[in-house]
């Protein structure tokens, strides 16, 4: 929490600098694939909004991605609406969907929060196979395109526009996550997180709160997905399914919940380890499992907080030889 | 010792004979569970900064009460009137708006955050922009404000910085205090401030909340088992005995009353 210092600013804005440079140096497979790493990175950052600043343990995110994803191969498929503005679209619609779901699923807590998010996620999963005329059924949406504009440009539907409007998206979202939760609202947030019982009783109607971070965790979520959809130029019922959940769950633990930027970095782990593994075996999943036994086990707060104490360290030496 | 003999002396509102309406006012409380009767039409009037406490055995319904007041349990039957209003069964987070802040039996803090951050998010739900999702470097500041000066009082200032759960179990107690105190409360309600203390924590926590409570006249209600505790903080005494009333007065009424003697004796063997 708090502010970052110098140091920790300038290693952010390199990273973005080489972000914005890559474009210029990588072969279209790997920019194609530094696409994918952006939007689920995304999409595991939201989840963390809820898991590591609320306790909010969702064991249905896919539902936010899903949802994100269908409505903006809808969108898509069925109007001429500029891309960007599908896309947001469809973030808004996923997000104004998870207040429902947010007032149902804080009807309940801990266990029966996460199981309540999964029963929801499995219900959207059941309406993508059974409502064939807007889902495509167990076809799914095929064919999403990027449609130009506004104003006829065709700046979004490049390769290259795409690459820096997801990474647009995901640098905003990141800065709209960083204030929202170092604000008088994130601040309840962590006494929700810490002892739920007593932010109430100090007068604070924790279930609004925790229904607002719902909200907001699903809608951008909700914009991974709705990047996803024109990316690959379909949506399935494998992006509502389970085994995306409890996969993305697994990216925030293994960059380190509640830190924002470690989901991003979990993200871009498991998606380089899916890459490498599954180059030399099918059962990669089995071996991404130990890995993640490993972090909970030995590095329990992820990637990012290894990076952290690391960097501690670096500065510690800094000071005993300086 | 001089700050004390303050304490002990009555408020001038109770003094003056409680013309006017009380600021706490319970008519006929009563919980039932089944069969079970917790608390038992229980009435009650405490005058604005007067230090009340609820004495009674184990199990005489004393933190069923607390619960009612602040909204946590829904009574039976009866009524809470708070400042002239009817607050019986209105949720807890609203009842705490209205300006009755809590501690609890058991200490409930956030642990990992620093005691100033426990009472600056205390502090923070008696702001209007409490919510804020964005910037409120104005609500932080005000918040720093009231929390700095309720640590303060309490005398926490040495270890505001140390997060709350690293505190002593004394400290941890007073922090519990300063939060609701940041809260500027009309009432305070305290659950048992000594629970779980050494007898030498005990005597330096009451030390402190009886020169904060001279000092800063809110009106108190107070669950105490420590009888000493009682007779040295408390300016009036109700005393409960399987839910119901059956002592109400100044410590020197009770100490004399024969019931309260009978209930005792009998009951807390």
């Amino acid at each position: 929490m708090g502010r970052s210092s110098p140091l920790a600013l300038l290693a952010g804005l390199g990273v973005l600098g080489l972000l914005i440079a890559a474009p210029f140096g990588l072969p279209v497979f790997a920019l194609t694939l530094l696409t994918e790493l952006l939007i689920l990175g995304l999409f595991a950052m939201s989840l963390d909004l809820m898991v590591g600043y609320a306790r909010l343990v969702s064991f249905g995110h896919a539902a936010a991605y899903g949802l994100g994803a269908y409505s903006a191969g809808y969108i898509l498929l069925n109007t001429s609406l500029p891309l960007p503005f599908a896309v947001f679209l469809a973030a808004l619609l996923t997000g104004v969907v998870a207040v429902g779901v947010g007032w149902v699923c804080t009807l309940a807590t801990g266990v029966s929060f996460s199981m309540l998010t999964l029963a929801f996620a499995q219900l959207l999963y059941a309406i993508a196979f059974k409502w064939v005329s807007v889902t495509g059924g167990s076809d799914g949406l095929a064919g999403i395109p990027k449609t130009p504009g506004p104003f006829g440009t065709t700046l979004f539907s490049s390769r290259f526009g795409f690459y820096y409007f997801t990474l647009a998206c995901l640098v905003g979202a990141f800065l709209f996550c960083r204030m929202l939760v170092s604000s008088p609202f994130g601040a309840v947030l962590r006494g929700i997180r810490e002892n739920e019982a007593k932010t109430l009783s100090l007068g604070y109607n924790t279930r609004l709160y925790k229904i607002a971070v719902v909200a907001v965790a699903y809608a951008l979520g909700g914009l991974a997905g709705a990047l996803f959809a024109p990316f690959r130029g379909f949506a399935n019922t494998e992006l509502l399914f389970w085994l995306l959940s409890g996969q993305v769950l697994i990216m925030v633990v293994v960059g380190g919940a509640g830190t924002l930027i470690g989901p991003i970095l979990g993200a871009a782990f498991f998606l380089m380890l899916e890459h490498q593994l599954s180059i030399y075996t099918e059962a990669w999943a089995l071996f991404f499992g130990l890995v993640f036994i490993a972090f909970v086990l030995f590095a329990p707060e992820g990637i990012w907080g290894l990076a952290r104490a690391w960097g501690e360290r670096v500065k510690l030496k800094g000071v005993l030889h300086g | 010792m001089a700050d004390v003999a303050a304490a002990a002396a009555p408020p001038p509102a109770a003094a003056a004979g409680g013309e006017d309406e009380p600021l706490l006012q319970l008519d006929g409380l009563t919980k039932a569970y089944g069969a079970l009767v917790a608390v038992d039409n229980v009435s009650m009037r405490v005058a604005d900064g007067e230090v009340r406490a609820v004495i009674g055995p184990n199990g005489a319904g004393k933190t069923t009460l607390f619960h009612l007041v602040t909204g946590v349990v829904k009574p039976t039957r009866g009524s809470v009137r708070f400042a002239g209003e009817d607050i019986t069964g209105r949720p807890a987070h609203v009842i705490c708006q209205k300006g009755i802040s809590r501690t609890f039996q058991l200490t409930s803090l956030f642990p990992e955050m620093s005691a100033r951050e426990n009472a600056m998010l205390a502090a923070q739900a008696r702001q209007p922009r409490r919510w804020h999702p964005f910037g409120g470097a104005e609500v932080f500041l005000s918040a720093r404000e009231r929390a700095d000066a309720a640590i303060a009082r309490l005398g926490l200032t040495d270890v505001a910085e140390r997060p709350a759960g690293l505190l002593s179990h004394g400290d941890q107690r007073l922090l519990e205090v300063a939060m609701a105190m940041a809260q500027s409360p009309k009432v305070l309600i305290l659950d048992e401030p000594t629970q779980g203390l050494s007898v030498e924590e005990t005597a330096q926590t009451v030390d402190t909340l009886a020169s904060f409570l001279a000092d800063s006249r809110v009106t108190v209600l107070l669950v105490e088992h420590d009888m000493e505790v009682v007779f040295r903080l408390a300016h009036k005494i109700t005393v409960l005995h399987r839910g119901g009333v059956i002592a109400d007065g100044t410590p020197a009424e009770v100490k004399a009353n024969a019931r309260v003697q009978e209930a005792y004796l009998g009951g807390m063997e």
